[in-house]
């Protein structure tokens, strides 16, 4: 339905940048609430009281691992697109790059969990790795593993290959190192394209060379830093569906974010002549796909864990579907899959920015569900096998740890807000001498 | 020669390029008909806009068509699971709880049936399929799956009339314009 042709004479040579006063205000009350609130979160993970730091850890868990999906799927997003030599989304590219470009700072975030203070209420494993009696020396921390005594510690003697502490340690600093190189790498030579007087097709081949070896990265990172901070959480717990499970969130919930922005962007005033309806609708049917393919991994996560009925693996949901849990896990049935389906397969609701952002939150808002679940019900469990004294009589949930969880989220939300809209405003919000922008504002489907 | 009256179908007329027949179907589109198609070799992005034409009911169809089968699947399931002959499988319980069993056979089904509403909704929605079409009448129709670009325009729509019809296509670019009839 193209009733106006984009031409070059529509694009401004030299881009649009986000310049806004409100954007700045909204910036900087985000990094100041978010600083604060750092502090009052340090008080709490470093404090004097056990229970604060305890209960607040899994809070931090859970907040950071949420923001780190978005980060990450902005990532993704931006490799997806290059790799597949897309023209569709060369107008909201940026905004894919900038999404991404959060990533190296959700480490800030991320320092707590290499503080020992702060693990050994998450990780028991690191705490039976530290507490091992090594005969002074004599024994590595694999065979004294071998020679504890008890029949369970086993099960670390043969994951010691990957569950060992130096390792973790390695693994934690490589997923920042190599997904930040990749993504500032990326960002850095689409932004250069913007200025150069001869912008040429080289920097968009190099990129889409660049972003095919780089997805493995990408898949490793989102991965394994899954296994560690999440399913790390209980180390008995096997599932091989988990890096799956993490990503197909992390790739709805990062779509859901880009609808979000691009359309508040439009509603100020930006991107008028690039981005048109097609766009929304196209990333109205990733943001329909990614809610099918979230469902569908979920469940088979579920149902061959269900089915096979194996000590090792039904944990998981045991814990989950105990007390409050289960209203929790039947809700994500119904409300993370198939009311969202149902909405998300209307055309005109996916061309309209508004009602397609609506759904967007909504998907948000059941991703934070999503990720309390992960992460939340392990908590009571955990710390009342590692702390029976205090936390004796405690059942499914632990009473008040629940404003620990928003505190976090808080925090860490307004740093992630804070970060965004700094990235957004660095550069131009279009990568305007791009090849294909005209093919992409030209769009239709 | 013939003596039999034959039955007019309707104009034809040749445009030179797929974006000469896109401009001419808005054209067309703007003069109010309703009974007339464009034939191309291949798809033209936005044709389908430029004639005006309203979307289709087939992904309403699709959608009930999908629907039933979910039911049908869950019902079939449920019933001979649960209700007629219990199933213990691995003492996994025999209520409504069974369902993440019957979720492969209700997504089996819903595929299914919607994959058939799909080809059959289509098919019924096109009035296909049928032995013959009046254009094929036409001596230069065939034209249209190799390098030539179409408009018909049908005797049944109100708006036709012969002289001012054929006017309006020479107007808009049209050119080997003909009277077809339909054979026999």
């Amino acid at each position: 339905m193209a009733s106006h042709i984009v031409t070059s004479a529509d694009v401004a040579p030299d881009g649009e940048r986000l310049k806004s006063a409100k954007v700045d205000k909204i910036k900087m009350i985000a990094g100041g609430v978010s600083l604060l609130l750092s502090i009052v979160s340090a008080i709490l993970l470093f404090g004097p009281k056990e229970t604060w730091t305890a209960n607040y850890a899994y809070s931090w868990v859970f907040a950071l691992f949420f923001f780190f999906t978005l980060a990450v799927g902005g990532c993704f997003w931006t490799l997806l697109h290059n790799v597949s030599n897309s023209g569709w989304g060369t107008s909201v590219r940026r905004v894919f790059e900038n999404l991404g470009a959060v990533y190296p700072w959700m480490f800030i975030f991320a320092i707590p969990l290499l503080i020992p203070n702060v693990q050994q209420y998450l990780y028991e494993w690191m705490n039976m790795h530290r507490g091992l009696d090594t005969h002074g020396g004599e024994y590595s921390v694999k065979e004294a593993l071998h020679h504890t005594g008890d029949p369970h510690d086993h099960l670390l003697y043969l994951k010691h290959w990957y569950l060992n502490i130096p390792f973790w340690y390695g693994r934690f600093i490589f997923y920042f190192i190599g997904l930040s190189a990749v993504i500032l790498g990326l960002r850095k030579l689409s932004v250069a394209q913007d200025t150069d007087p001869n912008p040429g097709t080289s920097r968009l081949f190099r990129a889409r060379f660049h972003s095919t070896y780089t997805l493995i990265i990408f898949a490793i990172t989102i991965t394994f830093a899954g296994f560690d901070w999440l399913k790390g959480l209980d180390y008995t717990w096997f599932s091989t569906m988990w890096g799956v499970y993490l990503f197909a969130g992390s790739a709805l919930n990062s779509m859901a974010v880009i609808i979000i922005t691009v359309a508040l962007l439009q509603r100020a005033g930006y991107m008028k002549k690039v981005v048109t309806p097609e766009h929304f609708h196209i990333k109205g049917k990733l943001l329909l796909a990614f809610t099918i393919f979230w469902a569908y991994v979920t469940f088979s996560q579920y149902f061959l864990i269900w089915y096979a009925n194996i000590t090792e693996e039904t944990k998981y949901f045991l814990i989950r579907n105990t007390g409050g849990w289960n209203i929790g896990m039947m809700a994500l049935v119904v409300f993370h899959f198939v009311v969202p389906f149902v909405i998300l397969l209307q055309a005109w609701l996916k061309r309209n920015p508004k009602t397609l952002s609506l759904m967007a939150v909504y998907t948000l808002v059941m991703h934070i569900l999503d990720h309390y679940l992960i992460a939340i019900p392990e908590r009571s469990i955990s710390l009342m096998n590692m702390l029976p004294d205090v936390y004796g009589d405690v059942e499914t949930t632990i009473p008040g740890a629940f404003l620990g969880d928003i505190l976090a989220f808080i925090t860490i939300g307004s740093g992630f807000v804070f970060f965004y809209l700094r990235s957004l405003g660095q550069n131009n919000l279009y990568p305007n001498r791009d090849p294909r922008i005209l093919e992409s504002a030209n769009v239709s489907n | 020669m013939s003596t039999t009256r034959k039955r007019v179908y309707g104009y034809l007329a040749e445009f030179k390029s797929a974006s000469a027949l896109y401009k001419a179907a808005e054209k067309v589109r703007d003069a109010g008909f309703r009974k007339w198609d464009c034939h191309s070799p291949y798809p033209i992005h936005g044709l389908d806009g430029a004639m005006g034409m309203k979307r289709s009911i087939l992904p309403w169809l699709v959608f009930f068509g999908g629907a039933t089968g979910t039911l049908t699947a869950f019902l079939l399931a449920y019933s001979t699971q649960v209700l007629i002959y219990p199933t213990v499988v691995q003492a996994k319980p025999v209520n409504i709880f069974t369902i993440p069993a019957f979720f492969p056979v209700m997504f089996e089904l819903t595929i299914l049936f919607s994959g058939f509403t799909v080809l059959f909704g289509l098919l019924a929605l096109m009035k296909l399929p049928r032995l013959n079409h009046p254009l094929f009448a036409s001596k230069q129709f065939h034209r249209t799956t190799d390098d030539a670009f179409f408009i018909a325009i049908e005797a049944r729509d109100p708006k036709f009339s012969p002289d001012a019809t054929k006017s309006l296509l020479e107007e808009i670019g049209g050119s080997n314009i003909e009277l077809v009839e339909e054979e026999g």
